[in-house]
């Protein structure tokens, strides 16, 4: 509790020192003016960016002066979010291998980089670390193992193979380290610019909390892996393991916990780290301590402590560390808290679109009206968009079957249509036959040729109907029995639009097809026109 | 109902505006392509082929065979001179929206939106929302589409 509660004090100062490091290229100062604070907030707060940190990582002030400055300039360059978003992102991408990476990653002062530290310019100051043994040393001694989160940056950037044993052996300890600063930065770093968006975040965070889950299981399962025989033998990865599961929020104050208990644990029990490792792992009790007193004496009592207190306090850091993920998944250049709420608003609107335009279509399809949910909906759809496209294909082979030519004969089907489509009840009165809604195709047209004979020349109708004599044209000019029809049946643009399709279809018909036409008619149809 | 039967009429007349073509189609898959082929492009017509899955239809139409678009020429009424701007707006529209990192992100999300984009012309281009509206179009289109020639080949 303590712990935690400390924690908590200290990560919003440092939240707010970061942003205000975010801003300022001034790190140094902050962050020599926070101290403790913030050495110890930033030893927590390497998340994933750890591995770029790591080569940053510089514990001690004067390293820090050294370096930071440089690798806070790189990551001041207003991409401070950004960069974390990159950072996320490659590991997001790279989850399996950043798992055990990221476990590996010391943690780094990148605290101050919290927002900052992102592999472009760490990598681009990794080339520097190699060549400062005494770096390394000092790093060893401010339980900064960037020298061997170098090594493992280096593995993490070129090709993750166990290069040199040192990095090896302090990657073994900066793994659990690393967990406990990756949940720690992520926490801070989540803490501070989930802040603005805690909002909209939440639903992200959910999706990406699982992500986070398995990337953070991953670094963890790793680092517990690799931690259980050094440090915390059997406690940690079962900590870690109960974080794990437990929580995912609580993960990453959990580990960190562990870590610190596993770190005074390995230093009391075993020491199967090498003998740096050893040493480091020193160095990291004492960055623990540095930290927090009450973690230092939770980390006395490491076992259930520090899994309760790390399932609670991981709680923040994993939220932070979610919305750190959910906001790599928004436009990367939404800085301002002011976007942020923007992207809010506008996901929420566009979430009652779909909603909006989920209800159309659950009225449209047929059967959807008990289905609720997006998911099941959709697959809805898709049937029904899938099964009339076939059915479309269908009928359309059938069609090609049955007419050896393609123009057949549409007029009574027009018929058909529009006495269905306008009731055809007003043409009852005219057209007694055609009172049928699906009848063969021989009722309406006797009804329709017999309703013209009596009006007109039942070759004016008959032609218009049987698109076959382009001799007809004559006759087809006369409209007054289609117009009178039509007037009855209250179609009277239908059939002005009939006849003058039928009229197209007329001349355009090649005398041939309408051969072949007259040849598909029905019989009734043929009797009709003696 | 009015709407509903003016589209069908409309579908169904311009459908017959694409079969007056004469074709030497001799083989009954050939008929059959050549009717499908006419009605899609005719309930793609119908109403106004503002929508985007018309138009990604009408591109796709024309992009597969050259010679069907004397067909959608027919059916339309008017020269294609738009293809290429339709074609051109799909695609830019395409590259719009691939630089949205959301739109990005939201196609590759889900395994049913990604089957819904394969059916609705045009959809991969669409996002989320969009793709909904476009999909309530199509469906409505389709089912006309469909009573139509059910009509049709009840009465043949």
């Amino acid at each position: 509790m303590d712990v935690v509660g400390k924690d908590a004090s200290v990560e919003p100062s440092n939240a707010n020192d970061d942003s205000l490091n975010y801003h300022t290229p001034n790190i140094a100062p902050e962050w020599q003016v926070n101290g403790n604070n913030l050495t110890n907030t930033s030893i927590g707060m390497t998340s994933v960016c750890n591995s770029m940190v790591e080569s940053s990582a510089c514990s001690s002030p004067s390293m820090v002066d050294s370096f930071c400055p440089t690798v806070w300039d790189h990551s001041i360059n207003g991409q401070s979010l950004g960069y974390c978003d990159v950072n996320v992102q490659n590991d997001v991408s790279t989850s399996s291998n950043l798992g055990s990476v990221r476990a590996d990653l010391g943690w780094n002062p990148s605290a101050m980089m919290r927002g900052g530290m992102f592999m472009p310019p760490v990598s681009g100051m990794l080339p520097n670390f190699p060549a400062d043994s005494g770096f390394i040393e000092r790093a060893a001694r401010f339980s900064c193992f960037s020298g061997g989160n170098f090594g493992e940056m280096m593995n993490l950037f070129a090709v993750p193979d166990p290069l040199n044993p040192f990095s090896q052996g302090l990657g073994v300890v900066h793994s659990q380290r690393h967990e406990m600063n990756m949940a720690e930065l992520s926490k801070e770093g989540g803490l501070f610019m989930g802040k603005p968006g805690a909002e909209g975040s939440p639903f992200k965070n959910e999706k990406r909390s699982e992500s986070l889950h398995d990337e953070a299981k991953q670094g963890v399962g790793i680092a517990g892996n690799d931690s259980d025989e050094a440090e915390c033998s059997g406690r940690g990865p079962q900590e870690e393991v109960a974080c794990m599961t437990g929580e995912s929020p609580g993960k990453g104050l959990g580990p960190k916990k562990r870590k610190r208990g596993g770190v005074q644990n390995a230093q009391n029990d075993e020491n199967n780290e090498t003998p740096t490792q050893s040493a480091e792992t020193t160095k990291d009790t004492r960055e623990m301590k540095q930290k927090g007193d009450h973690n230092t004496t939770s980390n006395s009592n490491p076992g259930s402590k520090n899994g309760k207190q790390g399932s609670r306090g991981s709680d923040p850091p994993k939220e932070d560390y979610i919305h750190v993920r959910a906001r790599r998944g928004q436009a990367t250049n939404s800085h301002s808290l002011a976007e942020r709420i923007n992207d809010l608003l506008m996901m929420q609107v566009r979430r009652e679109k779909i909603s909006e335009r989920m209800k159309f279509l659950q009225d449209l399809v047929p059967g959807c009206s008990k289905v609720t949910g997006k998911a099941v909906m959709l697959d809805e759809i898709i049937n029904y968009v899938q099964s009339l496209q076939r059915q479309v294909e269908f009928l359309s082979m059938k069609l090609a079957t049955v007419n050896p030519r393609l123009e057949f004969n549409v007029e009574g089907f027009l018929t058909k249509d529009m006495l269905q489509s306008r009731g055809g009840m007003s043409s009852l009165g005219l057209l007694p036959d055609m009172t049928m809604p699906f009848p063969p195709i021989h009722p309406p047209q006797l009804g329709l040729i017999q309703t013209c004979i009596p009006s007109n020349s039942a070759e004016a109708l008959r032609r218009p109907i049987n698109i076959q004599s382009p001799s007809v044209c004559a006759g087809f000019k006369e409209p007054s029995s289609q117009v009178s029809i039509s007037s009855i049946s209250e179609v009277s643009n239908w059939e002005d639009e009939l006849h003058n399709v039928v009229h197209m279809g007329f001349t355009s018909s090649a005398p041939s097809s309408s051969q072949d036409l007259s040849g598909s008619l029905p019989p009734g149809h043929m009797k009709a026109e003696p | 109902m009015k709407a509903r039967s003016s589209l069908k009429q409309e579908f169904l007349e311009k459908w017959r505006k694409g079969l007056q073509i004469g074709r030497n189609d001799s083989t009954i898959l050939e008929r059959k392509d050549a009717i499908k082929l006419s009605a899609d492009v005719a309930i793609a017509a119908t109403r106004n082929a503002a929508t985007r899955w018309r138009r990604a239809l009408l591109c796709d139409v024309v992009s597969k065979n050259p010679t069907n678009k004397h067909v959608v020429e027919q059916i339309l009424g008017h020269k294609l001179k738009n293809t290429a701007a339709t074609t051109r707006l799909t695609t830019a529209c395409r590259r719009r929206i691939l630089r949205r990192g959301q739109n990005y992100r939201r196609r590759k999300r889900n395994k049913r939106s990604r089957a819904l984009r394969k059916l609705v012309p045009g959809g991969e281009e669409m996002d989320g929302v969009l793709l909904l509206q476009e999909t309530l179009d199509y469906i409505v289109s389709l089912r006309a589409q469909v009573d139509v020639m059910r009509r049709l080949a009840a009465i043949t």
